[in-house]
């Protein structure tokens, strides 16, 4: 696959650094990185890793607070350390160009789409406007956006998310730079939606045979898209190889784990046979927001003692509104929610501090969910002093024994604070806040969705154990089915609002499938790297994303059977 | 041409050569600088220009000093996580503080600072400084520096006093308007509209003028008082008892006790009409205050971590206290020494109507109406009490940017 032509980029010992508590750090440590035309390198690593730093670099630019210092950055001939800020903007947007990771936040929401394209062309005076709006609908086309002539008139919050990354990737394109760096541009995507946006890509790189650096946290993805990949690891190379032989023959320990994490899978466990009623069961809801459309519509599932439940679906499938209505942020408009076979009531105001106790839950967003300005051993002794009126001795005990069972040193960490955390550790204080409070039943939202594959799968494993030393129930909301595949008993799959297919894991795994099952389940990438070519070649290129979800037969036996 | 302008020109050419050649850009630059125009300066004014020029560069390098070495006492005298806080500081803020500081030991140990009492009159009016009198007398004879020392207690404790309530109303108001929301809310916050619309200056004049005469007593004074410190307290014991009646009920006997002890404690440091001004203030400064906080509130309601909390069933005086006030008190800390300068300027503005405070209490602002006529006269007399009003304002406004700078940057 690799094309052996001259070199495009050529960067050697690769020093930056950054400026913290009054010195300056080194954040990249030497990194040496050779890149031909027409080549595409993907560079994989964990966050704090420094792939978008690198990237930045790439284009001679120091973010705030960042320097480079002594390294080589040669582009096509130029060194880019010693040339002057005029000259290095004169190659930014018309022969380097970037895609940022979230186009919503890129894009300007005052200007339309394709005023923002053609704005390079035109600074450079590569094209008059007309030739550079004619130029840049061809390239939707090629994208295969919906109404390539009409989609850049509209303003960038009229478009999707999926659509707004391929513009973005349009516009990259509108100069026909010699090469894009690509940071992480389908981590906030679905799975769904990412397929088209990994092939539009895929293939306009390949078109114009424009050298590209692909910036991911993802393997299966950077597997797709590189022809050579490099991993990093806190500023360091660990090891650089060609896609498949990196995929088939890792040679460090590092890689090696970085390729295993997904081996972690729970066995199944299955609901009790004699009688007991379901600890949480959701009966029949329909709930929506003030004033707005429906966002349940007859929502039914059990969940069990002991057993984790795993909800996926696309974002606005109504995963995460399911949980507010369980844990009584959003009393249903019908239906109710059951707790041991008692109705549970519908608003948390009016449920009593055991039923409270009861249901626990832990975020998305650590960042967020823990109070930055309160010390971990009142974050993690609240509860317990607010549901068993703990005090003193007995309260800094249970403190302790909290952070042992999350694998944190209790002297470490008890008068510390949440910002001085890291990513890992603060999941796992939301893990012991929500512990504290001794529930039978705790909501996972997308926990470990915020977090690096490494850092993920402890936390994975870490739920698993207290799953089975506590015998907790877990609702564990998700849209990445390969968590879903490590840790849930049954898996319960929601679109538009709607329960589509629910059962045991092991019969959700194994065909048939709910049509859209089946969609969610194929467009997880894998780690072989001709995945996304079989898969392209299995449904037409014109059948990914919104189309596919669109093609769904309605009178298919499946959709209308299946709401049990 | 004398010794002191060879000198002048010597020291500034040979501080700007050494700038120079130890690459010193911005100190160069400002020295060299100022050697040019001190040429222009020397040769239109002469040697008076240039020694008031020394003069002033003195004065600045004697602030900066007594900045730094103000700053570095502290560093010394602080624990290791404020020494640390303090050597964030810039030199502005350690002057600040060093005015402050010197204000409040004026203040605090004005009777023994004072050479004469507050309202003493020692020798014939407007004459001039001599020994016992550092800075002359006033239109009654009375001695300016000692009433200058008495200023800062009445001044500063009434617009200290005035804030601080304003604080307690908006603040608590904002929290729980924010926390609440609905109806309370927006009744809360359509009310802090209607304050605020009207001019505030007019506003207190009209106050002034409704309470100040006749009513102006201590049974008024002591009623309206304990008016406001209900009001304040039922907002504390809304948030506390939440829905049970018997908390209610348990809160507003322990409120009215409250109440009443804190009217008399102020009713003995105050005299009724100072107590008038200072509701006056605080009524009209809390829905500023009121805003802020419901504002930065809503920023902070919003976070997954006071739904946790709620989730948990905590109530929401623990919300508040807790959760929500820990991360707002940066911007209103800020929030705080701004309003009190503005609120020092009110009170200083009212007197100088003869509203604010009454003679013969020494005040700052009356203190420049009294001896306004010696301006005509070339007198710099009237203008010593403005010039400190200006500098505590300076001083505190110097503080609440490094605050603001500290609360606004990316810091823990």
């Amino acid at each position: 696959m690799i094309k052996k032509k001259d070199v495009l980029l050529k960067i050697r010992d690769l020093k930056i650094q950054g400026y913290s508590d009054e010195t300056w750090v080194d954040i990249i440590k030497g990194v040496d990185l050779t890149l031909h035309r027409g080549e595409v390198m993907g560079l994989i690593g964990e966050s704090g890793a420094g792939k978008s730093t690198i990237g930045a670099a790439c284009m001679g630019y120091a973010r705030d607070g960042t320097r480079i210092v002594d390294s080589s950055i040669e582009f096509d001939g130029m060194e880019l350390t010693t040339a002057t800020e005029a000259d290095r903007r004169m190659l930014r947007g018309s022969r380097i160009a970037y895609v940022a990771q979230s186009a919503a936040a890129s894009f300007n929401p005052a200007h339309k789409i394709i005023d923002q394209h053609t704005e390079a062309p035109l600074q450079y005076r590569l094209k008059k406007r007309l030739e550079a709006q004619e130029d840049a609908m061809e390239l939707y086309e090629k994208l295969r956006l919906p109404n390539p002539q009409e989609i850049g008139f509209r303003y960038p919050h009229q478009v999707s998310g999926g659509q707004l990354q391929r513009a973005m990737t349009a516009m990259a394109m509108s100069c026909r730079p010699d090469l894009i760096i690509f940071d992480e541009p389908t981590t906030a995507l679905d799975v769904t939606t990412q397929i088209e946006v990994l092939a539009a890509i895929r293939d306009i790189v390949d078109e114009y045979n424009t050298a590209a650096i692909y910036i991911t946290h993802d393997l299966a993805v950077v597997a797709q898209m590189a022809d050579t990949i490099k991993v990093l690891l806190k500023g360091e190379e660990v090891e650089e190889a060609p896609t498949k032989e990196m995929l088939d023959n890792p040679q460090e320990d590092y890689t090696k784990s970085l390729w295993a994490v997904r081996s972690f899978e729970s066995p199944q466990r299955h609901r009790p046979t004699d009688g007991t009623p379901p600890l949480i069961s959701v009966k029949n809801v329909d709930a929506s927001y003030t004033g707005g459309e429906k966002v349940l519509d007859d929502v039914s599932f059990d969940i069990y003692e002991g057993m984790t439940v795993a909800v996926v679906g696309e974002s606005g499938s109504g995963k995460s509104t399911t949980a507010r209505v369980i844990t009584g942020l959003l009393p249903p408009s019908k239906g109710e929610v059951l707790f041991k076979g008692e109705p549970f009531p519908q608003d948390y105001r009016s449920r009593t501090k055991d039923q409270l106790r009861q249901c626990q839950m832990i975020y998305q967003m650590a960042d967020t969910a823990l109070n930055p300005k309160v010390r971990i051993s009142e974050i993690i002794g609240r509860p317990a002093a607010f549901y068993s009126g703990l005090k003193g001795v007995a309260l800094k005990n249970r403190v302790d024994e909290l952070l042992d069972l999350i694998e944190l040193e209790p002297s470490q960490y008890y008068n510390r604070y949440p910002p001085e955390l890291s990513g890992g550790q603060k999941q796992r204080i939301g893990i012991a806040r929500a512990l504290a409070a001794e529930p039978t039943f705790i909501v996972c939202d997308e926990v470990t969705s915020a977090l690096d594959q490494l850092v993920a799968e402890g936390i994975l494993r870490l739920l698993d154990r207290l799953q089975n030393e506590l015998n907790l129930a877990y609702m564990f909301i998700t849209h990445d089915l390969a968590t879903v595949r490590s840790i849930a008993d049954e898996v319960v799959v929601m679109q538009h609002g709607k329960v589509v297919e629910q059962g045991p894991k092991d019969d959700m795994f194994t065909p048939p499938h709910h049509p859209y099952t089946d969609l969610l389940l194929s467009s997880v990438p894998e780690m072989d790297p001709d995945w996304l070519t079989t898969l392209l070649e299995e449904r037409g290129v014109d059948n990914v994303g919104d189309a596919a979800t669109a093609r769904i037969d309605p009178n298919d036996p499946k959709v209308s059977g299946t709401n049990a | 041409m004398s010794v002191f302008v060879i000198i002048y020109y010597f020291l500034l050419l040979g501080a700007s050569c050494l700038a120079a050649y130890f690459n010193k850009r911005s100190a160069f630059l400002l020295l060299f600088s100022l050697t040019l125009v001190s040429f222009i300066l020397g040769i239109v004014g002469g040697v008076s220009a240039l020694r008031m020029v020394a003069i002033a560069a003195g004065l600045m390098a004697l602030a900066a000093m007594v900045s730094y070495a103000f700053r570095e006492f502290l560093i010394a005298i602080a624990s290791v996580n404020m020494a640390k806080e303090l050597r964030t500081a810039p030199l502005t803020a350690a002057f600040g503080m060093f005015v402050i500081f010197t204000v409040a030991i004026a203040g605090i140990f004005a009777p023994w600072i004072a050479p004469f009492g507050e309202a003493e009159v020692i020798t014939a009016a407007f004459a001039p400084a001599d020994e016992t009198m550092l800075l002359g007398a006033d239109q009654l004879g009375r001695d300016i520096f000692s009433r200058l020392v008495f200023g800062a207690r009445n001044t500063v404790a009434l617009a200290l006093a005035g804030t601080v309530l304003a604080f307690l109303l908006g603040a608590l108001a904002g929290l729980l308007a924010a926390t609440t929301g609905g109806w309370f809310d927006q009744l809360l916050a359509r009310s802090s509209d209607v304050i605020m619309s009207i001019p505030s200056l007019i506003f207190a004049l009209l106050m002034l003028s409704i309470f100040g005469g006749e009513l102006a007593n201590d049974t008024t004074s002591f009623w309206l008082l304990s008016g406001f410190a209900v009001v304040t307290g039922m907002l504390v014991v809304t948030a506390m008892a939440g829905k049970s009646l018997i908390g209610w009920l348990i809160g507003l006997a322990i409120l009215v006790g409250v109440a009443v002890l804190f009217s008399g404690f102020m009713l003995a440091i105050f005299n009724p009409s100072e107590i008038i001004l200072i509701l006056v203030v605080a009524v009209i400064y809390s829905p500023r205050v009121f805003r802020l906080t419901r504002a930065v509130a809503g920023n902070v309601v919003v976070m997954d971590y006071i739904e946790a909390a709620k989730l948990r069933g905590e109530k929401t005086w623990y919300l508040i206290r807790r959760e929500i006030l820990p991360n707002s008190t940066a911007p209103l800390v800020a929030e705080f020494g701004l309003e009190f300068c503005f609120v020092f300027l009110l009170i200083a503005g009212l007197s100088f109507l003869g509203l604010g405070i009454q003679p013969p209490t020494a005040d700052w602002g009356s203190m420049v109406r009294e001896n306004a006529t010696l301006v005509s006269f070339g007198e710099i007399t009237p203008l010593i009490p403005a010039a400190a009003i200006a500098l505590l304002t300076v001083a505190v406004n110097f503080v609440v940017d490094w605050m603001l700078y500290r609360s606004s940057g990316l810091k823990v």
